[in-house]
């Protein structure tokens, strides 16, 4: 019995030897098997190509094991998700998919491993220059881009090609042509051209567009909040008058990405702000719209000055607390290639982040619009990259809704945006 | 105190630890902890760590959004559950007046309540659809902007929470209408009360204690309202469906502002333990006047 409270100590201190043996030697003893975690969010699409390209990666190193690790199903979900578990600082996962709008803000909190280093100097060439923009904070890498995102405006081929019309290029001539099409039309279940006005990110999104399209912008280049109100609240009175004036549907202040592209999808409406991945669904078949939709740059305030779509989609990046960090950012870029990135724009509707993929011709036989959408995704602006991005965006969120549904006055919901941005941004400056 | 008595108070220390323990290490424990935090800025991922007395709260007290939350909160409660207690006695009273299909009736209105909160908010997702929606399409050409509209949207969403929680009013009422005695309906009848009266009389008085209760647990949940109007409406159109748990959410998981988001924690725990305090002394007094 004496002995027994001995014992303890001398076997937590093998354990201990042992485990910092393990440590010592490059984390991969000989013949000792790898894994790597990949959280990612369950790709949609006719096949999900994600298993196949593990285990390629798992074929090119032997040795090493991917498990990959399905995300919640909702953004708000993954975030939280990986706010509690990057905290906790035991991930518990080594590449992580995360949204773009999230990099700037995990990279300050010292959770992502630096890739700059990793990477060679014309690595990012490839790709657009939004999604590398997205992906870099502080003049570092810390994420590369996966797929992409960029708001696109479709419309009704066949109804424009009726009343002899040309897509819109200016504001003033998609609500001319509203007007004209429904006029002559005379279908009360025609809408004129539904967008996001829902209080939510996509809110966010449809503003900015509106912002840049009037020649401003939400966070100014030095950091300034609502550098120009006035040109901020012109923005928002046109989106409001767009509800007034009939030409967007009343609902569309409670209209999020899907709502929107049903409506359009049941040929409900002449015009819609969407993202990509709509056209696979409007050319689907039994579709209401088979063949009689396209997609153009949303329109811009004068013609000739094309509107900006902002980008979005999701980048790759490796946890800084990860075991085996080359491992993890060879899985990165091997995940990012161009042949992943063709696999996975084959076997699902999400759009790449490398620009010669936009010409590659099997792809453009499986998707006649991408080399439409080079040009357009080539347009397209991030969203403000901030690590406070989310701050601002759920702080103007009710702002911006207030405008939209007449609560409050244009002038007086960008004086409270900018008042409440001010007292938060303050505080962690 | 004689040796004995002494013996049983020191068992029922003994026996009463565990639970001392087990509440304190879960619920004081962090109660204690947000409060600390809510005296601070904390911000973690921007580093800023430092005390700020009472400056979360009295940015609380001029915040727009924290009122209107607070208001909503209130509005939100007071109504579903009034609704709700009003709908449930009506419900339980139908049900207690049926010959057949009492069972049938029960487990219908208890599909409801058994359904998660999630649930019924996609359900009435698709019930308020601008276009295709049950509602829109039963109104005819009227169609009403359910969820998009500053004046429409909290009704919507307190309806949706009376049709999920008025079944829970209704079984307990019905459990209580149950077990009054025949007999004090069949001395009304005696004394020619009508059914009004007995109604007045005898029936809503006997149901008083239970209602108490039933009120009091409906009351704290919707203080505390969440799932519904995070999924219906994201807080919105202009804020006016944001309670003040959905505005702590925001601040807390979202934006990750752990001062100024435990400030709004602990608010809503004084607003719920106030509520039940007030609850707990009106339940004693009319334990002794009843």
């Amino acid at each position: 019995m004496r002995s027994r409270p001995q014992r303890a100590p001398r076997a937590l201190g093998a354990l201990l030897v042992w485990l910092l043996a393990l440590g010592g030697c490059a984390g991969r003893p000989e013949g000792e098997p790898v894994t790597l975690v990949f959280k990612y969010a369950r790709i949609l699409g006719r096949a999900d190509p994600l298993p196949g390209l593990l285990r390629a990666f798992e074929a090119a190193h032997p040795g090493v094991r991917v498990k990959g690790e399905a995300l919640p199903w909702t953004s708000d979900d993954q975030h939280q998700l990986y706010v509690i578990n990057l905290e906790g600082r035991s991930p518990g996962f080594d590449v992580m998919m995360l949204d773009c709008i999230w990099v700037p803000e995990f990279a300050r909190a010292g959770w992502l491993l630096d890739l700059t280093a990793h990477l060679r100097p014309d690595e990012l060439v490839p790709y657009f220059a939004s999604a590398v923009t997205a992906g870099t904070y502080d003049g570092r890498v810390w994420a590369l881009p996966w797929n992409m995102n960029v708001g696109l405006l479709y419309y009704r081929t066949d109804l424009l090609a009726r009343h002899g019309l040309r897509p819109p290029e200016t504001h003033a001539e998609l609500v001319a042509g509203v007007r004209q099409i429904r006029a002559a039309e005379r279908d009360p279940a025609l809408e004129g051209y539904l967008w996001q006005g829902k209080q939510y990110e996509g809110l966010v999104v449809n503003v900015l567009e509106a912002f840049w399209a009037n020649g401003t912008r939400l966070l100014g280049e030095d950091g300034t909040i609502l550098p120009e109100p006035a040109r901020a609240a012109d923005a928002l009175r046109f989106l409001r008058g767009l509800i007034e004036a009939n030409v967007s549907p009343a609902w569309t202040t409670a209209a999020d990405e899907e709502l929107t592209r049903r409506a359009f999808g049941d040929g409900h409406a002449i015009f819609l702000r969407n993202w990509p991945y709509a056209m696979e669904l409007f050319e689907a078949p039994g579709s209401a719209v088979r063949g009689k939709v396209a997609f153009t740059s949303l329109p811009g305030r004068a013609r000739g000055a094309a509107g900006a779509g902002s980008t979005g989609g999701a980048h790759l990046a490796v946890s800084r607390r990860s075991r085996h960090p080359e491992l993890a950012v060879a899985l990165a870029r091997h995940l990012t290639s161009q042949p992943a990135q063709r696999a996975i724009a084959l076997g699902a509707a999400l759009s790449p982040t490398r620009r010669d993929l936009y010409h590659d011709p099997e792809l453009v036989r499986a998707h006649p619009g991408m080399p439409r959408l080079d040009g357009l995704m080539l347009m397209g602006r991030p969203r403000p990259v901030t690590p406070a991005y989310l701050l601002v965006s759920s702080t103007v969120q009710p702002e911006f809704s207030a405008a939209l549904v007449g609560v409050k006055s244009p002038e007086r919901a960008i004086a409270d945006a900018r008042a409440r941005l001010g007292y938060f941004l303050e505080a962690i400056r | 105190m004689t040796r004995r008595e002494a013996v049983n108070r020191r068992r029922g220390v003994l026996l009463v630890a565990p639970t001392v323990l087990a509440l304190g290490t879960l619920t004081v424990y962090p109660g204690v902890w947000v409060l600390w935090l809510s005296l601070q800025h904390r911000i973690p991922i921007f580093g800023v760590s430092r005390f700020a007395g009472l400056d979360n709260y009295a940015f609380l007290a001029i915040d727009s959004r924290f009122a209107s939350a607070a208001a909503t909160t209130i509005i939100f409660t007071v109504t579903s559950v009034a609704l709700e207690v009003v709908l449930g006695v009506a419900a339980a009273l139908a049900i207690h007046a049926q010959r057949g299909g009492r069972r049938v009736a029960l487990s219908l209105l208890l599909l409801a309540w058994a359904m998660p909160a999630v649930v019924t908010a996609k359900l009435f997702e698709w019930l308020y659809h601008p276009t295709a929606g049950l509602l829109n399409v039963a109104l005819g050409g009227h169609a009403l902007n359910w969820l998009g509209d500053p004046h429409l949207a909290l009704p919507a969403v307190i309806l949706a929470d009376v049709w999920r929680t008025m079944p829970f009013v209704a079984v307990l009422c019905y459990a209580r209408l149950l077990a009054i005695p025949a007999e004090l309906y069949e001395a009304a009848q005696v004394d020619g009360a009508g059914r009004l009266a007995t109604l007045v009389l005898i029936t809503l008085p006997m149901l008083a204690r239970i209602l108490l209760v039933a009120i009091l647990f409906r009351a704290l949940d919707a203080l505390r309202a969440f799932d519904l109007m995070f999924v219906l409406t994201g807080g919105g159109p202009a804020g006016t469906t944001e309670t003040i748990t959905v505005y702590a959410y925001r601040v807390l998981f979202q934006t990750l502002q752990l001062g100024f988001g435990s400030a709004l924690g602990v608010v809503v725990f004084v607003l719920v333990m106030a509520v039940a305090w007030a609850y707990l002394r009106l339940l004693r007094t009319s334990a002794v006047t009843a």
